[in-house]
């Protein structure tokens, strides 16, 4: 039978990325828990409110009424020992996690001006609660962060909201932390992000998410036979089976606390936007095609439409694709965007190995053409995706500086971040032996270091008579400022927490 | 099990370490702590043996125990036995073993053949330890059995190859080339693609030109310098 989630029981965060059903506008808010057990009221106040992943619009038993605003909740390991869970469910929650997003700054790369020491002052705290409110207007968010005001006011001494965010006008003890899609001349909303690039097109699709056969291709898991299947609940979700055939090991017991949860890694990145159009500005001059093209080999997409560069490698194959592209219809576009794979493209020619996309997600080309390297193409790539949410926060005031504040709230979920989003981070951005390209680090969020200088290399085409095209002197272009590792529990394990009722006996 | 792969030899050393103790620190902690001091990187001793591709210094405290696994194909016999008594059930495990003594194991992989390679770690072995004193090999193997009859290079040849092991685990990021080959790889790998880098776009006379100063400066059939030290780690 086909596998079908409890959509009611999971947050929605999870498995919507609200930016796309036109929620323009997030805030998030981050609290500690001074009293157990106001705290613990308090979390089932705000509980009421939460979204579940309940299908919108859409008649049913499931059926829900997609409101003007959401709420989502999750919290840090010393949240869940603040709101006094059992000593024996604390136990079993992985070092990762336990330890915090600060801690694991090594594995992470966070040195340089990625150091905690330089993230916004809210982060010399102790962070238990994460909400985030994402609304489709800002009277929406607004309406809600005060009903949740309310609630910390009602909780007399429970909880208190943290202060300590960077802002627009250089504050630096905002209560709150901001964000919102980015809106073009027109005042149109754009999925860009500050550099210009198009973004969050190719999330993981795994089983139980709705109307799978429509979006799976390119998004799921790549099999031998050259089709997609979606990936395993269990990489995504607590308590369901992994592309292990396993029940991760990153679970807290009892089984209800883990049961539909997930872990959530909150990263505030800021961009250096001056840097970056610099940075692009000066490569481009050595660089044998435009300055889009040398943009577009940067992120495995062309900054306009976000078109996938393995299938328009130059300039004059993008004008070719963007044709097929406005022709195409709807479904047609989805896949032009995300089916694609890097198997007619093996030593990078097309799109580099230290492109971004490439990176975060080499789909099957991790086999370097050697046949049935593994059990399928994917093998190595499957136990390694991320749901990504969030984002972009800020204003660019003046595209030439770097200083401000602008960048992305940037959200990883997994169920294991160790295996998932850190590896990502650690092996696959920061470090490219997978990728036969030595300690070349991915451009953009590589934490490149002036000291010991960067580059990455854009391979030719064997036999094409071109020489490879080496980027050199890379910036750091994305700094983080921000964040940590955190529980997102179901909404029946929340209920438990709030009532103080969690047993693992 | 063969010890030589191609040029490479690989070399497993298990010296017994004296029972005792000095000042109530027993020789194996006293040659613990030496080993685990070791400087590192271009100021390890290894770094100084020539053609040392990779090695190792560990204590041997004793062998773990190994019990059967906790289920056959069918059935472990010693389950079987537990329905009888847990006494029972012991004693159909396999028995369990103990050292005579600890050991200073030594496990290293280098290029050529091993008489030239011990001769190299009796004379180039040196370092400053971490309370300024120069040390050389005999500080580390002090406290082995039988050690102190190691008087010269010939009777410490001698002495490590009775202590060998016919064990052979090999580096498998190494190929089976003289050290000095592969550090001189190194930096030409390095060095061309910073060459690479800086005159990209040029035009071909030009890089011409360049090349040959390039060749001139990085001498690629000079073994000794130009090239990467031994044991360094960063650019």
């Amino acid at each position: 039978m086909t596998h079908k989630l409890d959509l009611t029981d999971i947050q929605g965060n999870i498995i919507k990325a609200y930016g796309a059903y036109n929620f323009q506008k997030a805030r998030y808010l981050f609290l500690r828990v001074d009293q157990g057990d106001k705290g613990r009221k308090f979390v089932g106040a705000i509980t009421t409110k939460v979204t579940s992943a309940a299908p919108w619009g859409i008649s049913g038993d499931d059926a829900a009424v997609k409101p003007q605003a959401t709420t989502n909740i999750a919290f840090t390991f010393d949240g869940l020992q603040a709101l006094e869970i059992p000593t024996a469910s604390q136990r079993g929650f992985p070092e990762d996690f336990i330890m915090g997003m600060s801690k694991r700054k090594d594995i992470l790369g966070d040195d340089g001006p990625s150091d905690p020491a330089n993230w916004d002052k809210i982060w010399k705290e102790k962070v238990h609660i994460w909400i985030s409110i994402n609304g489709q207007s800002i009277d929406a968010v607004k309406k809600r962060y005060d009903w949740i005001m309310e609630q910390i006011e009602v909780s007399n001494g429970g909880v208190t909201l943290l202060t300590g965010h960077r802002g627009e006008k250089s504050e630096d003890d905002l209560p709150y932390q901001d964000a919102s899609v980015l809106y073009d001349a027109t005042g149109t909303p754009t999925p860009k992000e500050h550099f210009g690039y198009t973004d969050g097109i190719g999330d993981p699709v795994f089983e139980g998410q709705t109307n799978v056969p429509a979006r799976v291709l390119g998004r799921g898991k790549l099999m031998r036979d050259g089709t997609w299947q979606p990936l395993a609940t269990g990489e995504f979700l607590l308590g369901h089976v992994d592309e292990a055939m396993e029940y991760s090991k990153t679970a807290p017991s009892p089984w209800l606390l883990a049961h539909n949860g997930t872990y959530m890694v909150y990263r505030k990145l800021h961009e250096n936007v001056g840097t970056f159009n610099r940075f692009l500005e000066e490569q481009s001059k050595s660089f044998d095609g435009s300055k889009e093209m040398l943009a577009a080999k940067f992120a495995g997409r062309w900054r306009d439409n976000g078109a996938p560069i393995v299938n328009a490698p130059d300039d004059a194959s993008k004008a070719e694709w963007d044709k097929k592209f406005a022709e195409a219809d709807f479904a047609g576009k989805k896949r032009m965007l995300t089916d694609f794979t890097y198997n007619d493209d093996i030593h990078g020619a097309r799109c580099p190995y230290s492109a971004h996309l490439r990176r975060i997600n080499p789909r099957g080309s991790l086999e370097y053409d050697v046949k049935d390297a593994y059990d399928t193409p994917g093998a190595l790539v499957n136990r390694r995706r991320i749901l990504r949410r969030g984002l972009p926060y800020g204003e660019v005031k003046d595209a030439t500086r770097d200083d401000g504040n602008h960048g992305i709230i940037f959200m990883a979920l997994n169920a294991d971040i160790q295996r998932q989003f850190e590896f990502v981070q650690q092996q696959w951005i920061n470090y490219a032996n997978d990728f036969k390209e030595g300690n070349d680090k991915e451009v953009l969020l590589g934490n490149h270091d002036a000291k010991n200088p960067s580059k990455v290399v854009f391979s030719a085409e064997p036999g094409s008579g071109k020489p490879p095209h080496f980027v050199s002197n890379i910036p750091r272009l994305v700094e983080t400022r921000g964040g940590d590792y955190f529980f997102i529990p179901s909404i029946t394990a929340l209920k438990a927490i709030a009532a103080g009722i969690v047993d693992p006996t | 099990m063969a010890t030589k792969s191609g040029n490479a030899t690989a070399l497993t050393v298990l010296s017994p370490i004296k029972n005792g103790t000095v000042d109530e620190t027993s020789y194996a902690d006293i040659t613990r702590e030496r080993c685990l001091r070791l400087p590192i990187h271009e100021n390890s001793p290894l770094s100084k043996v020539p053609n040392t591709y990779l090695a190792r210094l560990f204590i041997l405290d004793d062998v773990f125990y190994e019990s059967l696994p906790a289920n056959d194909a069918v059935f472990n016999f010693s389950d079987i036995t537990s329905l009888f008594s847990d006494s029972a059930r012991k004693k159909a495990l396999p028995r369990k073993d103990h050292l005579k003594s600890k050991y200073l194991v030594f496990s290293s992989n280098f290029y050529g053949n091993l008489e030239d390679y011990l001769a190299g770690m009796w004379e180039k072995w040196s370092y400053v330890d971490h309370e300024g004193n120069q040390r050389d090999i005999r500080h580390i193997w002090e406290h082995c059995v039988a050690f102190d009859r190691v008087t010269d290079s010939a009777s410490f040849i001698s002495y490590i190859k009775r202590c060998q092991l016919d064990a052979s685990l090999f580096f498998n990021g190494s190929t089976d080339d003289s050290l000095q080959e592969q550090l001189k790889a190194l930096y030409l790998k390095q060095e061309f693609t910073q060459f690479a880098v800086a005159h990209q776009g040029k035009n071909a006379a030009e890089i011409q030109q360049a090349f040959k100063a390039f060749i001139e400066r990085v001498q690629p059939q000079n073994l000794e310098s130009p090239t990467w030290a031994p044991g360094k780690s960063t650019p």
